[in-house]
């Protein structure tokens, strides 16, 4: 007899405690009290399709055990992630008969000789292996030496491969059909919706509930398009219209405003992980990511066909090259966290920067899958997928995807001319550096093995040459593009000095590979005056060159002269790096008796670049030049030098000087129109093309080598992974070209990602826009359509949906996300009051089946949003860098954002929250508190809590103190009398009139206790802040 | 320079009718209803935590892990056997530790000198010298060891112990942190932060040195008045009250009513638990709080440090008395310079000195006033860090990160005293066995089971995933167990 194991689900059942128990024991708990809408929701126990592996109750019977059946798998899943052919952990390999047979692991009909039995035994509730794991099942371990005794059968040729899922039967995989309407019996459904509603509530014997009346319904939503509360006027009107099309209106006017991008962006940036600064340590600023969130609103309020916007996000500035919008999306990719640290701080060849990379790629990865397809493909990155078929292979043929991606600033809005100029100058400077390089290739190969063995010489010379240098570099001219301009610097001795010597000392820069005489001159004179004279040259260099002396310094005899200043003039430039400078370290000039007469004195200058402590005039007399502490060698290596430079002059013919010149010039000249073209605003985006900082280098497009990392360890990499998507068990090809480039490959994502066919795309995105006027999707688990994720609650409605979101059709404009609202909050599941009804309660407590419409909390931006509107501070401007809510402080190193030094008086900080700077380490405490979401991860759906942490905010906060000031000094301007800046201040929080005793008791105390109180404590209303 | 604040003024403030305080509060029904573990998995040995965290990476070498082999062999080349991948260019000769050791107690355990005044206590620790790190990136390795996870987005372990086991005083936050006072070691907030937990499981960060030691925690407005706000909470109560009884069905509208009550009764508590004012003299001495009102230099001191790591074990003591359930306590702010943490790259002496000095004597204290009231036998004190420092130099005297080994210690809760439990090798370079090392996840898994929870069955689904502190690792190390 055969036995599968004890759990083995088909289809759409529900089992008992599932086989989830294999791989984690446990399940969310759930609080009876505390409310935590999004963990009510979640049904427990998930139910499952069949996953080709078995579970762990085996019920023991006599009969032969069948290999197949009953060992392989447990062998697949315990033990051959690490004892497989390749990895051989200890030597030892179960993949195949031949490799478990040998050294004694499985003695063939002798259990109790087999080596594996011994590892695998329990002892003081502990076995040897799994190593790091918990012990195989007392029933399994029996199993295992029922197996060997009976022969260790093991079919020929069979080989063992790690456990996966590929079993496609699940709702979410299987293609979408457009299902028919169901009829509807009564005049009370509007659209389909209604129907597909209806109809589930007749099977489950529940009953609709009444239209909401006029004033709850503008409130209701008013608040879910545009996330603001109605003026009491707009509410006045719209329960006063008479037009049995008012409220059709109503939906159209607020579908048009630009407040309905503002709304609905927030949904969206929750989801992809937007903030403004990077998170990890340091947490820098990213001040150009507000142009994504600013794309994001627009697009929302154009209403931007889905799939354009999809793709833009993923591929844009491949599929619609010179479009900004195109290079805006992009935003997507980089908006989660980034770990500054170790993409600049550590280099890409150290593990630290791989695993790093190797991060950020896995959240490109799972930002794109879990987004637009609703599956956790991340948990393929360790191994194969636990519950979906997705293998490990599969999830790094995604990450090679993101080869060579990095988040980083780019251009969006470039001029097209301008993009031609830059491309032409890039390709100008390209042949130009060549040009260089070929000269100077020709000049190595002239100076032959000489040159070489002089090289040799002068590296070993000079690590024997015991150099100090102090930081005090010396002096340092303007930099000039010619060498036949004069420069001098002058000292002015203070007195006449009987002088008996004046010394140059050249100075040492590493700069450009130079060293030793760093813009020394090549040709150069010294003069000097006495209290009266006339300058007077006492060295004349001036019409030769002159060999570059390095360190060794020149000495000027003056025989007792008397000297009042010293003159030193550079005729002729040392040459630089493609320019021209005079450089020198120090002069000194001594008297008769020895003494440096010059150290401490005013120096002048023709020009200088004052670059403290390097570079400054005054180094030149500040009593320190560099010099060898190894004379010897110091001598030996200027021998070298010397005859380095004349083997120099040998080689550089006046036909290569002009060919370097010439190509030098012409590079020069493309980099200075390169430097001035327009550079374009800049958007935080996918980038293979940034500026490098640190070790965080551009790949230009250059792919990094992906591979299949065993157990996600950056340690323990396998082949490279080939790029590709998800096959999803359909027939179309899903793996691309090994070769295939980076754009390409972002190209073909896209594509994949908006293919009509796709099984998961479109009803992931109606799912998402369901939940968020509902506050449950018909799938509970919008991030996950896989086997851990709820199951729908309407599958058919959630397929009629998406089929005519995709499509388009007699209610839906296709792609159209801004028709899909009009229809949902136009039907009459969505018009239904949220009053409970005891009899519906008893049969569907959760509302699963929407007998009613659901009260909700305000989120934390609409509560923040409604003080400011109603308190009359809401500045409407739209778009723009976010504002702050924080004192910035030590931007240089590690930001702080020091919420408590932020004066909310601050009008800047009186616009949306959407515009508001969000920082990823240290999120707004006030917002966090009302259950803001955490950009460190996606928020597919909030969580609504109710803690007194809220309570304490909302009445004490300086927010809500300065703003309660400001609100009652509104309704003061309109009235003098108490009464009726009490009524005022009621309606415009409540959207409603206050009853005469509300109105007695509010005005009783705003007279006792001033109006700002009164203001302050109708924020905490519950009325305010929850929508019937 | 002396940042202490008066004490008073924030008193007076609070007592001003209804404060805020920005206190993480669950609210229920009974002190069952509000936990996530109604059934202990098994009997509990502890109740409470304090969790030491020293951010920057506190060097194991020179505060307990002894390593005769360095004196030995100080400034000769150092060799490791193998290529190390160092984090900067930390590979210089062997160094000693600049501090001196010797045995303390009856284990005979060795401890640098400044780290002496914690002598008294080795035979209620034990010390963990093999613990393993998997990165030597501060941001990473700081989430590792707070949240078990190497990236954002995952609940602190006061977080979970919160949502698992709830409060024992509804009037103060389950979780407390004490952050540096001079500011927040890497990451942040999100350290402690309820990521996809309840947002009541956050931990509450309390600055005792600030004039409003919990933001909000009064109304600062001119406005607001004791007496109008008495009255204010009434006609509140009234009118959501009313909007309640329209709507009975709904749970939250009632749960919200009472949770202006119960912030009400925290404004009362909090200021009180945070209040030393009545400690006796004996008991500040021992806190290092014998010099109020100090003038210290601006260079950092044994003296000031002490002063600032002691208040806050000072007010855990007091947290804890009152049934805060866990408490995290920070050394060391971010990586600026001055350095002002323990990332020692350039001066172990420096920087190591007077932290080590400061954070041992609260330390202590809090050990030893734990143990006379009987507390410390169900309150689990872990000393922890981000990772350990290199047996070799950097530069000359200073250390470079070591990931690859570092010390944990565990006191009280049932832990065993004067043990040591995993070694490290001869230079503190790795574990000694380096097959079995420790990590992050068997100390979470150690402590939860202390608490009567089994790791592996406290879970949260999220995104299709069951999230649990130990991810999918982590034993309970039963040899640390009294």
């Amino acid at each position: 007899m055969r036995r599968r194991c004890a759990i083995n689900v088909r289809g759409m059942k529900q089992p008992a405690r599932s086989s989830a128990m294999l791989f984690s024991c446990g399940r969310p708990r759930i609080m009876a009290v505390v409310v935590i809408l999004v963990l009510l929701f979640v049904p427990l126990p998930k139910l499952f399709g069949q996953v080709d592996f078995v579970g762990d109750q085996v019920d023991f019977v006599g009969d032969q055990v069948d290999f197949v059946g009953d060992i392989a798998p447990l062998l697949q899943r315990r033990c051959l992630s690490c004892h497989n052919e390749q990895d051989r952990k200890g030597d030892f390999s179960l993949q195949t008969a031949e490799s478990a047979k040998a050294d004694g692991y499985v003695v063939p009909g002798d259990a109790m000789a087999s080596h594996l039995l011994e590892v695998i035994s329990i002892r003081d509730g502990k076995s040897q292996m799994p190593k790091n794991s918990d012990p195989l099942k007392a029933d399994q371990i029996q199993l295992i030496r029922k197996w060997i005794d009976e022969g260790a059968k093991w079919p020929a040729d069979l080989q063992l491969k790690e456990s996966r899922v590929s079993n496609f039967e699940w709702w979410s995989y299987q293609p979408i059909r457009r299902p028919a309407v169901p009829p509807m019996n009564g005049d009370w459904g509007r659209t389909p919706i209604d129907a597909f509603v209806m109809q589930k509530l007749d099977e489950k014997g529940l009953t609709v509930s009444e239209p909401a009346d006029r004033r709850t319904l503008i409130r209701r939503v008013t608040y879910d398009l545009i996330g603001l509360p109605p003026t009491p006027q707009q509410v006045q009107d719209f329960v006063d219209d008479s037009d049995p099309q008012a409220y059709e209106r109503l939906v159209d006017r607020l579908l048009e405003s630009s407040h309905y991008g503002e709304r609905w962006a927030r949904h969206w940036l929750d989801v992809v992980k937007y903030a403004d600064t990077c998170g990890y340590d340091k947490d820098k600023l990213r001040p150009n990511a507000w142009p994504y969130r600013d794309y994001v609103i627009r697009s929302l309020n154009e209403d931007k066909p889905f799939s354009r916007f999809v793709q833009e996000q993923i591929a844009g500035d491949v599929l619609f090259p010179g479009d900004p919008d195109g290079i805006l999306g992009l935003g997507f990719i980089a908006a989660g966290p980034w770990d500054f640290i170790g993409h600049v701080e550590v280099p890409e060849s150290k593990l630290d920067g791989k695993v790093a990379r190797n991060l950020d790629r896995d959240d490109m990865v799972s930002g794109a899958l879990n987004t637009f397809c609703s599956i956790t493909v991340q948990c393929a990155r360790c191994h194969n997928h636990k519950f979906d078929p997705i293998t490990q292979d599969e999830y790094y043929g995604l990450q090679s995807i993101f080869a060579a991606v990095d988040r980083a600033e780019r251009p969006y809005d470039l001029d097209p001319g301008v993009e031609k100029r830059r491309q032409a100058l890039k390709i100008v400077i390209a042949d130009q550096q060549k040009r260089l390089e070929l000269v100077n290739a020709e000049m190595e190969q002239a100076g032959g093995a000489r040159l070489s063995d002089l090289r040799t010489k002068l590296k070993a010379l000079e690590e024997k040459v015991n150099f100090e240098k102090s930081p005090e570099f010396g002096y340092h001219s303007a930099i000039a593009k010619r060498d036949d301009l004069q420069r001098w610097i002058e000292i002015d001795l203070g007195d006449s000095v009987e002088a008996a010597q004046i010394i140059l000392h050249p100075c040492h820069d590493e700069f450009g590979g130079i060293g030793a005489g760093f813009g020394f001159p090549i040709r150069f004179q010294v003069a000097v005056d006495g209290e009266e004279s006339d300058m007077t040259v006492v060295y004349d260099r001036a019409n030769g060159d002159v060999v570059n002396p390095g360190l060794e310094p020149i000495v000027i005899e003056l025989d007792g002269r008397k000297v009042r200043r010293v003159r030193v003039t550079a005729n002729k430039l040392a040459h630089r790096k493609n320019d021209y400078i005079f450089a020198l370290g120090e002069v000194r000039v001594l008297d008769v008796d020895g003494t440096n007469r010059a150290k401490g004195k005013p120096v002048t200058s023709l020009d200088s670049i004052e670059a403290p402590v390097r570079w400054g005039r005054r180094n030149l007399t500040d009593g320190q030049w560099p010099h060898y502490q190894d004379p010897d060698a110091a001598k030996s290596l200027q021998v070298v030098k010397r005859e380095l430079a004349e083997l120099n002059v040998e080689i550089e013919t006046p036909k290569r000087i002009t060919e370097r010149t010439s190509a030098a010039k012409k590079l020069a000249a493309a980099q200075s129109e390169l430097a001035k073209l327009p550079k374009g605003k800049m958007v935080y985006a996918a980038a293979t093309h940034f500026k490098s900082q640190g070790n965080f280098h551009p790949t230009e497009g250059k792919l990094r080598p992906v591979h299949v990392l065993h157990r996600g360890e950056i340690s323990q990499p396998r082949g490279i992974a080939a790029p590709g998507v998800l096959p999803l068990g359909l027939d179309f090809s899903w793996q691309m070209e090994a070769d295939a480039a980076e754009d390409e490959r972002r190209a073909a994502l896209a594509k994949w990602l908006t293919d009509q066919q796709h099984p998961l795309v479109w009803r992931s995105i109606v799912n998402r826009m369901w939940q968020y006027h509902f506050g449950r999707g018909i799938v509970a688990t919008p991030n996950d359509f896989g086997r851990m994720g709820a199951i729908p609650t309407h599958p058919e409605l959630l397929d009629w949906l998406a089929v005519e979101f995709r499509d388009g059709g007699d209610w839906l404009k296709a792609q159209s996300m801004k028709s899909l609202h009009r229809l949902i909050v136009t039907s009459s599941v969505y018009r239904q009051r949220s009053a409970s009804a005891e009899a519906n309660v008893v049969l569907d407590g959760s509302n699963q089946y929407l007998w009613r419409m659901v009260r909700r909390r305000l989120e934390a931006e609409e509560i923040r949003d409604s003080v400011l509107q109603v308190s009359g501070a809401m500045n409407h401007t739209m778009g723009g860098p976010g504002y702050y809510l924080f004192k910035l402080e030590r931007t240089a190193h590690s930001p702080h954002y020091e919420y408590h030094k932020f004066d909310p008086r601050d009008a800047k900080s009186h616009r949306r929250s959407i515009y508001r700077f969000i920082v990823r380490s240290q999120p707004d405490p006030w917002m966090t508190t009302l259950d803001c979401a955490d950009s460190s991860q996606s928020t597919p759906r909030r969580n609504e809590t109710l803690t007194s942490l809220q309570a304490l905010s909302l009445l004490n906060s300086r927010f809500n103190l300065v703003m309660a000031e400001m609100f009652a000094a509104r309704v003061a301007k309109d009235h003098d009398s108490l009464e009726h800046q009490v009524r005022d201040a009621a309606r415009l929080v409540l959207q409603r009139d206050p009853d005469d005793q509300e109105l007695k008791s509010m005005t009783a105390y705003a007279e006792k206790h001033s109006m700002k109180n009164l203001c302050r404590f109708l924020f905490n209303l519950s009325e305010f802040i929850y929508i019937d | 320079m002396n940042q202490m604040f008066e004490r008073r003024d924030f008193l007076q403030g609070a007592s001003s009718g209804f404060g805020t305080m920005a206190l993480a509060m669950m609210l229920q029904e009974d002190a069952n209803a509000e936990r996530a573990v109604k059934v202990l998995h098994h009997p509990p040995k502890a109740k409470r935590v304090v969790q030491l965290f020293m951010g920057g990476a506190a060097s194991h070498l020179d505060l307990w892990d002894h390593k005769p082999m360095l004196e030995k062999h100080h400034g000769e080349k150092s060799d490791f056997g193998e290529h190390v991948e160092a984090f900067q260019n930390g590979l210089g000769p062997w160094m000693k530790s600049p501090f001196s050791f010797k045995p303390y107690g009856q284990s005979g355990k060795m401890l640098s000198e400044v780290v002496a005044p914690l002598g008294e206590c080795v035979d209620d620790m034990t010390f963990i010298h093999n613990l393993v790190g998997k990165t030597g990136v501060h941001s990473q390795a700081t989430y590792l060891q707070a949240t078990g996870f190497q990236r954002p987005g995952f609940p602190g372990m006061g977080s979970w112990v919160s949502y698992a086991l709830g409060s024992i005083n509804e009037n103060l936050p389950t979780f407390v942190v004490l952050p540096d006072h001079r500011g927040f070691a890497s990451n942040g907030p999100k350290n402690w932060g309820a990521a996809f937990l309840p947002a009541s499981s956050q931990g509450t960060a309390i600055f005792p040195q600030r004039s409003n030691p919990i933001e909000d925690l009064t109304p600062q407005a001119d406005f607001a008045t004791a007496e109008g706000d008495r009255a204010g909470l009434e006609l509140l109560s009234k009118l959501n009250r009313q909007f309640q009884t329209q709507r009975p069905d709904d749970s939250r509208l009632d749960a919200r009513v009472r949770s202006y009550e119960l912030a009400a009764k925290m404004q009362l508590s909090a200021p009180e638990a945070l209040d030393i004012s009545g400690e006796p003299a004996h008991i500040m001495k021992m806190y290092g709080l014998d010099r109020q009102g100090a003038k210290y230099p601006d260079t950092i001191n044994p003296a000031e440090e002490a002063e600032y790591f002691g208040r806050k074990c000072l007010i855990a003591r007091r947290l804890l008395e009152r049934g805060v359930r866990f408490v995290q306590i920070w050394s060391g702010n971010d990586n600026s310079f001055p350095r002002r943490n323990w990332d020692s790259h350039e001066n172990i002496e420096r920087d190591h000195g007077p932290l080590a000095r400061g954070m041992a004597v609260g330390t202590a204290a809090l050990l030893k006033d734990l143990k006379q009231s009987g507390m410390l036998d169900d309150t689990i004190v872990l000393w922890t860090t981000e990772f350990g420092r290199m047996p070799s130099t950097q530069g000359s005297k200073g250390r470079d990160h070591n990931p690859y080994v570092f010390t944990n210690w565990l006191c009280g809760g049932g832990v065993r005293g004067g043990l040591t439990h995993g070694e490290s090798d001869q230079w503190g370079y790795k574990p000694l066995d380096r097959e079995n090392p420790t990590q992050v996840y068997d100390i979470h898994a150690t402590i939860l089971h202390l608490m009567g929870i089994d790791h592996k069955r406290l879970t949260v689904r999220h995104d299709g995933i069951d999230r649990r502190l130990t991810d999918v690792h982590g034993h309970v190390i039963p040899e640390i167990i009294a």
